[in-house]
């Protein structure tokens, strides 16, 4: 019985565990405590998942409180299916660390592409309003 | 001296307008932080609270929680409102999206009206009360109050008062959040140590289940160390199981708490705990809190841990540590195998079997126990439900003794996993608090307009529905459908409230009547300083106007099949009216409206045939034009048309109009298409001249060319069919084929374009005017 059929709502999400995907590119995995109007969220037992790879780290955050406007999207998970996965977990500190190295891989290769833009005259704009990450 | 020429007379008001805006932000202020807003014993207050949720969960009466909640605030705001409201002297606020001072008794008594306020508590909640399936359903609860009949009036009357001003701030959580409590959720209390305190750290999930999250979780942000750091701290939550360590730190946790009566403790726990919950713990506080003892505590935190699988799950597979650390492996099975150890500890007699998290010893309080993933399910279909359930249940129970245990591990998985000790954070009445504001947003005076293609699709899906229930002669599914109010469509004209004495008008701007920030006034130059060029461009400006103005009514005009079968038989004939002045007006702005006129002159059609946009319009219009009307336009097409196949050499439109056109060709008489061909090869021109460049230029248009074969085509048919018509008499026809063909066998074959298509008689046609050879040239050229 559907609470609202043929709508989108997220009532029937309440109490489920959710994996949720932040504007900043952030991932978070909790359970759906509270929504309102916008789509604002409630999470609770929020773990921050990273992933680099083939690898991921959780990291406990506690109590989210997401604002709307900045969940990309969000899905219910599967209970029985979620640790049916290829992927890695490992510690904290070993996820942070690929992560740096990650960015600063990405950073570089960056600066390379700008460079080379630049010499042959062309410019990026800024993002800085844009959601890239 | 110009500074006592300043109107201060005038400021004054302004300024009483300010002082008078001071008082109310301090009174605002006040509410909001100070002492209006907090309830100093916040203890009794939840308490009373409590008592009234319970009240309002037994009885269902309308005017519960919400009422006193209502009192609590009551006094205070009644005198600011009333205050308000003498300066208001503007009578008619009829925008539902302004907010509304808080009046609970009025919109109880006479719920709807304009100008009750869109977030109206528990009067609109108790009308909705799950989802809308029924048909009466909208027009008991959300139609009300868009309903224009009542007379204003009436309802002025009443609610006079209150209704215009503004909302106090501490009302403003009606607006945008759940119905306030006396104290706001989430309110830290003011003591540290609390007298009941003692009592409440044993009261079941919460407090026990905080003691073990505070173990793994570092709980608030400031006290949190840097994941490196806790990553580096020996036994941190982070690394390791979470359930390595052995029960006891979590019993000497709380054995601490208990026996030092919580001051120790931090105030989170407590603090953490929301109303809601109190609803449901503070029927259970005096139970089985004298018979505490560590064996049931042990128990009981064993107890704990088996329904903490489902934060187990919730981790999946922990991190690195070896499985030999623990006495059975990790996973999100694991927490079977706590089942399994745990009844060892939980021999308590207070205890059920069942690892229930939420009452342990108590006879289940009927409401409140509801599994968290029916909540979405109307309150009697889930007690039904649950009824069926424990019948189940009981004939389980009784049936399978220790097999029961084994069987009953799938179901008890997955009951655990449900029987999440946190859920129903949200109140059936929030979820239904904010499915009410989603249906509100649903609404439409016209859901064509706002949401075209999910009434498609539905439509789409009804009539897939249907031509399955007529092949298949299963069961009729039942297939539930949103049913969405409809508005009807109101005019608001707004008035902005003027308070008295201030200065003009106040911006109370809103949703629906949004602030008029710039007085635009439209200025028409003079015609002396135009130039030509501006001149051109104004009259290109003025056809793309009036292709504008002529696509709105097209629009309408096919819009009216679906009107009609929407509307009534009375209102009928005054839709086909409109449809047909429409229609006129159209016909009317492509041929330029010249009263007095005879129109002589196409200009300013080809002003708009040379607009893409207006080619395609003109394609559009064709069909609901009359057979003369339609003729006309086809007719200053085949003249005009060089000159717009010059034009529309980058758009490369034209071939859009073939359809149409041939439409009319169909029901054209002869003696228009004798005429028509008569404009597309331009005759009578002088026949010394060598070329006809008219003929020309047409042949080595795509369009024209397929335009011409239509029409002889069409000519053909008409000749065929009737043997003796005047066509074979009639001169011009014969002069004419003998031109057109004479011009298509002069034309080179690379020049000839391409036509869209070559009508199957055009040669039957030529074979009457031509001899073989020629004949047999013509068709290659074809």
């Amino acid at each position: 019985m559907n609470y609202m059929p043929g709508t989108a709502s997220l009532i029937q999400d309440i109490d489920k565990k959710h994996l949720v995907l932040l504007r900043d590119g952030r991932t978070l995995i909790g359970y759906l405590r509270s929504i309102d109007q916008f789509a604002n969220l409630v999470l609770h037992q929020t773990v921050e998942r990273i992933h680099v790879g083939k690898k991921y780290g959780d990291i406990p955050r506690g109590i989210f409180v997401v604002r709307g406007e900045n969940v990309v999207l969000l899905g219910e998970i599967d209970l029985e299916k979620e640790s049916d996965t290829p992927l890695q977990q490992v510690s904290i500190e070993e996820i942070l660390e690929e992560q740096r190295v990650e960015q600063q891989a990405k950073q570089e290769s960056e600066k390379l592409k700008v460079q080379a833009l630049k010499e042959r005259g062309l410019s990026v704009p800024r993002g800085d309003t844009l959601d890239e990450y | 001296q110009s500074l006592e020429d300043c109107p201060l007379d005038e400021d004054e008001d302004a300024f009483q307008a300010l002082g008078e805006e001071d008082e109310d932000i301090d009174q605002f202020n006040d509410d909001t932080f100070g002492a209006g807003a907090v309830d100093d014993d916040w203890q009794e207050a939840h308490e009373r609270l409590a008592e009234l949720e319970d009240k309002a969960g037994a009885s269902r009466e309308p005017d519960g929680p919400v009422g006193n909640d209502g009192d609590v605030l009551g006094d205070p705001e009644d005198a600011l409102a009333e205050r308000l409201t003498r300066l208001v002297i503007d009578s008619e606020l009829e925008d539902p999206a302004i907010m509304q001072a808080v009046h609970t008794r009025g919109p109880m008594q006479q719920p709807g009206g304009l100008n009750s306020s869109i977030w109206d508590s528990s009067a609109m909640l108790q009308r909705i009360r799950g989802p809308l399936l029924t048909q009466e359903m909208p027009s008991v609860s959300v139609l009300d109050y868009a309903l224009p009949q009542r007379p204003p009036q009436a309802r002025d009357e009443e609610r006079d008062p209150s209704e215009r001003a503004l909302p106090r701030r501490s009302s403003s959580p009606i607006i945008g959040s759940p119905p306030v409590r006396a104290v706001p959720i989430g309110t830290p209390p003011k003591q540290a140590a609390i007298p009941n305190f003692n009592q409440q750290i044993l009261c079941p999930k919460p407090v026990h289940i905080r003691a073990t999250m505070q173990q793994r979780y570092p709980a608030p942000y400031g006290e949190r160390m840097s994941p490196n750091q806790l990553c580096n701290v020996p036994n941190s939550s982070l690394l390791g199981h979470p359930f390595s360590h052995s029960v006891s730190p979590v019993l000497t946790h709380l054995q601490r708490a208990q026996l030092l009566g919580g001051a120790q403790v931090k105030p989170l726990p407590a603090g953490r705990m929301s109303p809601s919950q109190f609803a449901r713990v503070s029927g259970l506080v005096g139970s089985p809190l004298p018979s505490v003892n560590p064996k049931l505590l042990q128990g009981r935190v064993g107890q704990m841990m088996s329904p903490a699988g489902g934060f187990r799950a919730f981790f999946g597979a922990p991190p690195a540590p070896p499985p030999s650390q623990l006495p059975h492996p990790p996973g999100p099975g694991s927490h079977l195998q706590n089942l399994r150890s745990v009844p060892s500890l939980s021999r308590h007699p207070a205890c059920s079997p069942r690892p229930s998290v939420t009452v342990p010893a108590l006879p289940r309080p009927q409401p409140q126990m509801f599994r968290p993933d029916t909540t979405h399910l109307h309150p009697q279909h889930r007690r039904l439900l649950h009824q069926r359930q424990q019948q189940n249940r009981n004939q389980h129970r009784s049936l399978n003794g220790s097999g029961g245990d084994r069987g009953g591990h799938r179901s008890s998985h997955q009951e655990q996993i449900r029987k999440d000790p946190y859920a129903n954070l949200m109140l059936q009445r929030e979820k239904d608090w904010v499915s009410k504001i989603q249906m509100m947003q649903l609404q439409s005076t016209d859901p064509y307009l706002d949401d075209y293609y999910y009434q498609n699709y539905f439509q789409k899906l009804e009539k897939l529905a249907a031509a399955e229930e007529v092949h298949g002669d299963g069961p009729k599914k039942e297939r539930t459908k949103l049913i969405t109010p409809q508005v009807a469509k109101l005019e608001h004209t707004y008035k902005p409230v003027q308070f008295e004495g201030s200065l003009g008008k106040l911006t109370v701007s809103s949703v629906n009547n949004p602030r008029k920030m710039i007085d635009a006034v439209v200025t028409s130059r003079s015609e002396d300083d135009e130039t030509k060029e501006k001149q051109v461009r104004d009259k290109r400006r003025q056809t793309l106007v009036t292709i504008e103005k002529t696509y709105s009514l097209l629009l309408d005009v096919e819009d009216y099949e679906r009107r009609y079968l929407l509307s009534l038989e009375g209102e009928r004939p005054a839709l086909m009216g409109e449809r047909k002045q429409k229609i006129c007006d159209m016909y009317d702005n492509l041929r330029g409206k010249a009263p007095g006129q005879d129109r002589p002159s196409d200009d300013h059609f080809m002003q708009i045939m040379c607009i893409r946009k207006g080619k395609r319009l003109v394609a559009r219009i064709l069909p609901f034009l009359a057979p003369e009307q339609a003729a006309d336009v086809l007719m200053a097409t085949a003249r005009n048309l060089p000159f717009l196949i010059k034009k529309d050499a980058q758009d490369e439109v034209l071939p859009c109009l073939l359809r149409p056109f041939s439409h009319v060709l169909y029901h054209l008489p002869l003696g228009t298409v004798t005429s028509l061909v008569q404009q597309l090869t331009n005759l009578p021109q002088s026949a010394a001249a060598p070329t006809n460049l008219h003929l020309t230029a047409v042949l080595q248009n795509k369009f024209g060319l397929s335009l011409l074969y239509l029409v002889l085509s069409r000519g053909e048919e008409l000749q065929s069919s009737d043997t003796n018509t005047e066509l074979m008499q009639d001169n011009q026809w014969t002069e004419l084929m003998l031109m057109a063909t004479r011009e298509l066998l002069r034309i080179p074959q690379g020049a000839l374009a391409k036509p869209v298509s070559i009508p199957s008689n055009l040669i039957s046609l030529f074979s009457r005017y031509v001899d073989q050879q020629k004949l047999n040239l013509l068709e290659t050229k074809l």
